[in-house]
């Protein structure tokens, strides 16, 4: 019912599939009477889309006297016939066509839906890519690490992502021989939605946002940086931060416009060494528009690796009450430069540079003044609100963790071009 | 594969803070049009700037000449906050206590940061539509400050200026209906002439 309803929008897809193909050979084919052809024997015959994609090609080939195209490549035992579909590499593997490939299953995932027999990721040596075998299909079960020929089966796209579509009219073989495979990094910033390898270093571990949630943070590498997420499952570990990994087929997502990596899937080996993280840095320029609640002093918890800020009533929300907390300053706020609002996160030693109040200035005012961390939180919103500054920082997920700023000056020179830019065409 | 990429994305669904835009006394004073972006009740209520920009929020720089506090039981104060090329009409209720203390304890005159919240309202029905400011922070701040502001605000004038004359983008296009009187080249003259009041 899926399949039938993303592959009737592709009529001019495939029509244009099968005159690219024609056009290779040196023949001129009109799409438009392709996609006549495929519609007639789809919609008004109720042809599986695969065979009437077949059956246009061969019908060419026979006014072109090409002979009729098997499954070719270099598996002989395959039949010839058994298939119209091309066989390709998983990278080569385009949304909307039907294909033929030969792949490892690299990780198998616990189906989201009862539609679904099987889940997971399917590689060779080309690339990676998920599948989905659909219940209806009835197709045998196959095992993580083994080898399969997957016939006939279809890619579509899902916001963005590819995947391995199993259904009815595919055939699947295992492949007896166990052949190697050695998955291929890429540079973080070559990721795009689908599967991915990196070798990344964990350069930041956030709280988990979710009770479900193992672990959360930042992976990064020498080209830039990306979110990571573990979900609790039995068998799945945190990573060290700090420490360097080899990650392969990792699931990447993209939501907003980002990329982040479900690991989930993937396999993970740690390794020696050490990687410069490029800071994926941001200078962004603006006035501050608004200092949140949160800023000034505040108490840390004390308990090693915790550091999380604690509640007025010295409260962590992990290790309870911690009377022996320590105190820390920072600023978070909004940083607006009349055209987009970004969110920055103040260090203590910027918010000492940029209030002129270190922690200790602080502390005493937070333990003599009747007002208490509030007149901290006061004296600095005074000292930044509507102040322009550029930051200097990493930028993730709309927020730039700052680790320089200052403030920005006026410089006679731009106002000469702006007041050449405004006298000049009146 | 366990978790869709859509629960991955939401405790982050990142939310998009209008940002404030620069714009001068004397343009902001032009605008009559007002619309909500969307159905809801908590939809985001905009101003039509007549250069075609919509702005739901401003960031406004300049002198602080006058404060009154109004009300018995509702206090509130009004404020005038003037730029070289006119006034904005400021003011913090109950609503906004914060900015309401703020404002209450700045003596005038002071060079002042306001954020705030612009709308259109009227004295009675015959009366032509004001716009005040609704402020949500105001700081007194120093005057390279109000100086790097006129700089700002003219460049963003500048900019919308250059977009609007060939511009197709829904809201220019609904500035050239709502304003047809105006024309936006005036404000580059109002744009020099505030870049000229700073001395150099």
């Amino acid at each position: 019912m899926l399949m039938w309803r993303c592959t009737k929008m592709d009529f001019s897809e495939a029509a244009d599939r099968i005159s690219r193909k024609f056009s290779k050979s040196g023949q001129t084919v009109d799409s438009k009477k392709i996609e006549g052809k495929l519609r007639r024997l789809i919609e008004e015959f109720g042809v599986q889309p695969s065979e009437a994609e077949r059956s246009v090609t061969n019908e060419l080939n026979k006014e072109f006297n090409i002979p009729a195209m098997g499954p070719g490549g270099s598996a002989g035992s395959g039949g010839a016939g058994s298939s119209g579909t091309a066989e390709k590499k998983i990278a080569d593997a385009a949304p909307g066509e039907w294909v033929t490939i030969e792949g490892k299953i690299v990780a198998l995932a616990a189906p989201a839906s009862p539609a679904i027999a099987q889940g997971g990721v399917i590689a060779d040596d080309s690339g990676a890519i998920r599948f989905v075998a659909w219940a209806k299909a009835n197709a045998p079960v196959m095992a993580q690490g083994s080898w399969y020929r997957i016939e006939s089966a279809v890619v579509d796209e899902f916001k963005g992502i590819a995947s391995l579509k199993i259904h009815s009219g595919t055939t699947i073989k295992e492949i007896e021989e166990d052949r190697a495979l050695m998955p291929s990094t890429v540079p973080i910033s070559g990721l795009h939605p689908g599967i991915g390898s990196i070798r990344a270093k964990v350069v930041q571990e956030w709280d988990a946002s979710h009770e479900r949630m193992l672990q959360s943070g930042l992976l990064g590498d020498e080209t830039g940086t990306i979110k990571f997420v573990i979900w609790k499952e039995p068998g799945k570990e945190s990573l060290a931060p700090g420490s360097v990994y080899n990650i392969f087929y990792a699931q990447v997502d993209e939501y907003n416009g980002r990329l982040s990596l479900n690991l989930n899937t993937a396999m993970i080996m740690q390794e020696e060494g050490d990687i410069a993280v490029s800071g994926g840095e941001a200078a962004v320029s603006g006035a501050i528009v608004h200092i949140a609640p949160g800023s000034g002093i505040i108490k840390r918890c004390p308990v090693e690796g915790c550091n999380r800020a604690l509640s007025r009533q010295n409260y962590c929300p992990v290790h309870e009450i911690q009377p022996k907390f320590t105190y820390d300053l920072r600023i978070k706020g909004w940083l607006d430069d009349g055209k987009k609002t970004h969110s920055i996160l103040l260090q203590r030693d910027v918010v000492e540079s940029l209030t002129g109040i270190s922690l200790d200035a602080a502390k005493e005012i937070a333990e003599n003044n009747p007002l208490g961390m509030d007149e901290v939180f006061l004296q600095m919103r005074d000292k930044v609100l509507g102040r322009y500054i550029t930051c200097h920082g990493r930028e993730i997920e709309n927020r730039v963790l700052v680790n320089k700023c200052e403030p920005v000056t006026f410089e006679s020179e731009k106002h000469m071009a702006l007041l050449n830019r405004a006298g000049g065409a009146s | 594969m366990s978790t869709p990429a859509r629960e991955m994305g939401r405790k982050d669904a990142s939310f998009e803070r209008e940002p404030a835009r620069r714009v001068f006394a004397s343009e902001l004073r032009e605008c009559r049009y007002q619309f909500k972006d969307g159905e809801d009740e908590k939809s985001p209520t905009f101003v039509l700037l007549p250069t075609g920009e919509r702005s739901n929020r401003i960031f406004i720089v300049g002198t602080l000449t006058e404060k009154t506090r109004q009300g018995d039981q509702n206090i509130f104060y009004r404020g005038r906050v003037v730029d070289p090329t006119g006034t904005f009409f400021i003011m913090a209720g109950s609503y906004q206590p914060e900015a309401m203390q703020q404002l209450a304890k700045i003596e005038t005159p002071a060079f002042v940061a306001v954020i705030g919240k612009p709308s259109l309202y009227r004295k009675d029905e015959a009366s032509a539509p004001m716009v005040s400011v609704r402020v949500e922070s105001i700081n007194v701040v120093d005057k390279e400050t109000r100086d790097l502001w006129v700089l700002d605000t003219a460049e963003r004038t500048l900019d919308r200026i250059e977009a609007f004359a060939a511009g197709t983008a829904p809201d220019i296009v609904k500035a050239k209906e709502q304003y047809p009187t105006i024309d936006p080249v005036t404000f580059r003259k109002i744009a020099y002439d505030a870049l000229a009041q700073i001395k150099i």
